[in-house]
């Protein structure tokens, strides 16, 4: 256990310090986090809209596949976002291979399911009548999903929650796609995998414990968004 | 008279393949309110639907010459205040923003509920839901107002106190009113026509109190609160409780056969020669086997076919 107690040590030192390389990393993993989350978000909420509130054929087997990509191997996706970007294979000429914007590719593909099945399950529990009376009032279909995403918001709130999440644990496809390179493309989940691997546990534990620290007030700025309505203990009076 | 906001022909609609309603014609005038009367199941929701245009008609046409505003069944409202959920109706509607908070804040007003405007939906009573819902059908100043059964749910008081709101606020000249009502005693506060329907069908149409005094059939009756029934030669007298009054000097014999626990006593079961009735009757009435007098007063007649 002595070398579990060094790790910390080291940790909060170079947390205090201030470290370049820790900083580097901490940016690279936000950024990544940020734009894989706002373009799963810009694809998915539509696409959970239209898949909770449409009537069309193939609605279902769109929500089974939403459903099915949650649970989709993170390696299995950043090998297949990898391949597509080779030099020679579909999006090769992109040049995506081995930069940020190829981790955040592959992240918001990982997330995206997430979002899309996330959103459909939240607008489909709305309480019926809701929306079916604003198209009585003459709710364009536009108007309709607006209402629909705000009166789901605390079930869409934790798709983003959900989608951020993933983004900062995230290790297979973001070293698959990304090369895990220093200072580019290694975010702070890939990153105490190379110190793990070098046995630099100290520097594996600081990151270990910035990454919780980032998840934990990420989540909790999201949750109290979320949660910001009033609540009543005994429901509706009568 | 003028020409009607609304107009229905030999209506028929279908809901999960199965034909619901049929065979409506029904037509709406600026400045009457309209009651459509039926059981559970008669198809009073969907007509209202097929009027609305939220469900295709499956035969028959509706010709609308007016706006349509619809108030569905529960109130359904957003969680958010009670002002932004008329807002919000009158903003799906065309109102301009500018128009939107005098209208909101009047039509509240109309019905009772200007003192709830700033109340979240999700602190409202059941009854200051129903008159917000309500609020946001009127303030959107349809032509055309179509309202499903707007008093459910809600207890005696709350709904005499809506019903009296709602009553003075739904009559306008320009504007025609249809509302799908379950009790005929609503019928008889707001509408000036009903419509009984039956098993999807238009079973009596005309005045409230002609059709509410005098129902057209015995199955009518029935619906309209006519519950007791005595076949006579060559017909059938179909009578309300109000009708059968417990008198010892009366000239008729009846057997009790239950007591039926009501608001102040009973109602009681009577069987006699030739039929069944009910009567009021107070906390000391006759229990079942004991003869009692009575005295028929009214009742509507139908020749058996």
């Amino acid at each position: 256990m002595e070398f579990l107690w060094d790790g910390l040590q080291q940790a909060v030192e170079l947390l205090l310090s201030g470290d370049d390389e820790v900083l580097g990393i901490i940016g690279v993993t936000l950024r990544m986090a940020f734009w894989s989350t706002l373009i799963a978000l810009a694809l998915g909420l539509p696409l959970g809209l239209a898949l909770g509130l449409g009537r069309f054929r193939g609605r279902g087997a769109g929500l089974a596949l939403a459903n099915a990509g949650m649970g989709l191997p993170p390696v299995i996706v950043g090998l297949v976002v990898a391949l597509l970007l080779f030099r020679g294979a579909p999006l090769g000429g992109t040049g995506l291979l081995y930069t940020l914007d190829g981790v955040i590719l592959a992240q918001a593909v990982l997330s995206l399911p997430v979002v899309v099945a996330l959103t459909a399950a939240a607008v489909q529990s709305l309480p019926d009548g809701l929306l079916d009376q604003a198209r009585a009032f003459g709710a364009s279909r536009g108007a309709v999903a607006l209402l629909a995403l705000r009166e789901a918001r605390v079930g869409v709130f934790a798709a983003t929650i959900a989608a951020v999440g993933s983004a900062f644990a995230e290790v297979g496809a973001v070293v698959l796609v990304g090369g895990n390179i220093d200072g580019q493309t290694q975010t702070l989940a890939s990153a105490v995998l190379v110190r793990v691997s070098a046995g630099e546990y100290g520097r594996a534990i600081a990151l270990g414990i910035v990454l919780l620290g980032l998840v934990l007030v990420l989540a909790a700025v999201l949750t109290v968004l979320q949660q910001r309505r009033p609540r009543t203990a005994l429901g509706r009076p009568s | 008279m003028s020409e009607p906001l609304l107009e229905a022909r030999g209506l028929a609609a279908r809901r999960g393949g199965r034909e619901l309603l049929r065979g409506v014609d029904l037509e709406l005038r600026a400045g009457e309110v309209v009651a459509i009367l039926g059981p559970n199941g008669a198809g009073k929701s969907t007509l209202l639907a097929a009027l609305a245009g939220l469900l295709p008609a499956a035969a028959g046409s509706v010709e609308r010459r007016a706006r349509v505003a619809t108030a569905l069944q529960g109130s359904a409202l957003a969680d958010r205040s009670a002002r932004a959920n008329v807002e919000a109706a009158l903003r799906w509607w065309g109102v301009p923003r500018a128009e939107r908070r005098g209208r909101a804040d009047a039509a509240l007003a109309a019905l009772g509920a200007g003192h709830l405007a700033a109340r979240r939906a999700i602190e409202l009573s059941g009854g200051e839901a129903r008159r917000v819902h309500l609020a946001r059908a009127l303030a959107l100043e349809a032509g055309v107002l179509l309202l499903d059964e707007p008093f459910a749910g809600l207890d005696a008081p709350a709904r005499a106190d809506l019903l009296e709101d709602a009553g003075a606020a739904l009559a306008h000249p320009e504007r025609a009113v249809a509302v799908v009502l379950h009790d005929r005693a609503e019928a008889w506060a707001l509408a000036d026509r009903v419509l009984v329907l039956l098993d999807g069908r238009p079973a009596a149409a005309g005045a409230t109190r002609e059709v509410l005094e005098r129902p057209p059939a015995p199955e009518v009756a029935g619906f309209l609160g006519f519950t007791g029934r005595l076949e006579l030669p060559g017909g059938v007298r179909m009578l309300r409780p109000s009708h059968v009054v417990l008198d010892p000097a009366g000239d008729v014999v009846a057997t009790v056969v239950r007591r039926i626990p009501a608001e102040e006593g009973f109602r009681l079961e009577l069987e006699l020669p030739g039929g069944r009735l009910q009567a009021p009757a107070p906390l000391d009435a006759p229990g079942p086997g004991e003869v009692v007098r009575l005295r028929l007063a009214g009742g509507v007649e139908f020749p058996l076919i």
